[in-house]
C-alpha cells in the first residue's frame, strides 16, 4: 500500500516539532557535561559538537546505537524503541527516535540522561 | 570442577535471577567474540544470534565512548540490559518497569561476584567451556547448482585450515549447518572451488541441501565440523 502523503498542516505540525526540538536541544547543550548532539531529519540534519573533530566518530556512533537497538528490540519484541542508552568508560549517549528524526545526546557519564528524557517530553 | 560445570554453574545462575526477579524474562551471556557461555532455559538460540549480530556491528566503533560497558533498550513494551561484566556481556530482558536498582544489584554486585566465585573454585578460561569446544562460525549461503555439484558444501580453505588447527585433526570433512529456522543438516565439506568467493564469509551449498534447511541465497547459517 503507498504510504500516505502528508497534509500540509501535518507538514506544519512537524515543522513546529522539530522547532521546538532544537530549542530544547540549544539548552540541553548550554548544561555541565553534555558533549553535543546529531539530530538527523531525512533532508537535513543538525550537528553540535564540542569536539567537531571527532563529528564523523559520533555520527558513526549514532547511526550504529539506533540501527542495533532498534535490531535488538525487534529481536527481543520489546516494541516501539523510546530510548537507547550507550554507556562507555568515558561517555554515554541517549538515542531516540522522534517522528523522522533520530537524535543522538552525547555526555559525560555524570549526567542524567532520565532527566533528559524529561525535558524532551518522550516520558 | 569440571570445564562443563563451569557453564553450567553459569547457567545456574541465571535461571535463579530470574527466580528471584520474575521481571527478568530471558537471560544469557556472551563474550565480545560472538560465543554463546550461558543462557536461561527460556531463552532461544535464534534469539541469541540474532542479538549477538546486532551488537557485533557495533565493534570497533565503540572505542570513541572508551568501550561498550552497558547498552540498555527502552522499548514501550520491555527493557533489554546487556553489561559487560569480566570478559564477557550479560543480556537481560525485563518488563517495562522493571525495578532499576535490582537490576543494577544484579549486573553489578551478584553476577560479578558469582563469577568472581566460580573462577576462585576453578580458574576455567572462557574458551574451553563446553559450548565453545566445537568452533562454529555463521556464514551466508550461496546457492551451488547443476548436474555435477554433488552433495559437499564448500567453505574456505582457511576456515577449513583453522578447524583442523583448533580440533588438533590432518583435516575437516564433514560439517553440521544448522539455519536459524532451526533445521539441521551434516555434510561433507570441501574448499571453494571458485577462489574469487576466499574470504567473503560464505558456504556455498548444493540447492538440495538448502531445500532441507529451508534456507535460500544470502540467509545466515551456523556452520561447525564435526567432531568425529
Amino acid at each position: 500500500m503507498p504510504a500516505k502523503s502528508k497534509s500540509k498542516e501535518e507538514i506544519k505540525t512537524e515543522e513546529e516539532e522539530i522547532e521546538t526540538l532544537q530549542e530544547t536541544l540549544q539548552d540541553i547543550k548550554t548544561r555541565e557535561g553534555i558533549v553535543g548532539y546529531i539530530l538527523r531529519g531525512s533532508n537535513s540534519a543538525s550537528i553540535d559538537l564540542k569536539d567537531p573533530t571527532k563529528i564523523i566518530d559520533y555520527a558513526i556512533l549514532s547511526a550504529t546505537s539506533l540501527e542495533a537497538g532498534q535490531d535488538i528490540a525487534n529481536t527481543f519484541e520489546v516494541g516501539k524503541v523510546d530510548a537507547i542508552i550507550m554507556e562507555g568508560g568515558d561517555m554515554k549517549i541517549l538515542s531516540m527516535i522522534i517522528g523522522d528524526n533520530r537524535l543522538s545526546i552525547f555526555m559525560e557519564k555524570n549526567v542524567d540522561h532520565e532527566k533528559l528524557c524529561k525535558d524532551l517530553n518522550l516520558r | 570442577m569440571s570445564k562443563d560445570a563451569y557453564a553450567d554453574a553459569l547457567k545456574s545462575a541465571l535461571n535463579e535471577i530470574k527466580k528471584v526477579c520474575p521481571d527478568v524474562s530471558l537471560s544469557f551471556i556472551f563474550t565480545k567474540d560472538g560465543m554463546m557461555v550461558a543462557k536461561d532455559l527460556e531463552t532461544t538460540e535464534e534469539t541469541i544470534e540474532k542479538t549477538m549480530r546486532s551488537f557485533q556491528s557495533i565493534e570497533g566503533k565503540e572505542d570513541t565512548i572508551g568501550g561498550l560497558q552497558t547498552l540498555i533498550i527502552d522499548g514501550e513494551e520491555g527493557k533489554v540490559h546487556i553489561s559487560y561484566i569480566n570478559d564477557m556481556y550479560l543480556a537481560l530482558a525485563t518488563s517495562k518497569n522493571a525495578d532499576v536498582t535490582f537490576l543494577q544489584a544484579i549486573t553489578r554486585v551478584i553476577f560479578p561476584t558469582v563469577l568472581k566465585l566460580l573462577e576462585s573454585v576453578t580458574p576455567t578460561p572462557l574458551q574451553s567451556t563446553s559450548i565453545q569446544s566445537t568452533p562454529s562460525k555463521q556464514l551466508v549461503v550461496d546457492t551451488l547448482s547443476g548436474f555435477f555439484v554433488g552433495d559437499s558444501v564448500q567453505v574456505d580453505l582457511g576456515l577449513l585450515k583453522e578447524w583442523s588447527e583448533l580440533l588438533n585433526r590432518k583435516s575437516v570433512d564433514e560439517v553440521e549447518i544448522e539455519a536459524f529456522g532451526g533445521k539441521a543438516t551434516q555434510c561433507k565439506v570441501k574448499e571453494l572451488s571458485d577462489q574469487k568467493l576466499e574470504g567473503k564469509g560464505i558456504v556455498r551449498i548444493p540447492e538440495k541441501i538448502c531445500k532441507v534447511l529451508e534456507v535460500k541465497k544470502g540467509q545466515l547459517v551456523r556452520v561447525k565440523p564435526l567432531e568425529t
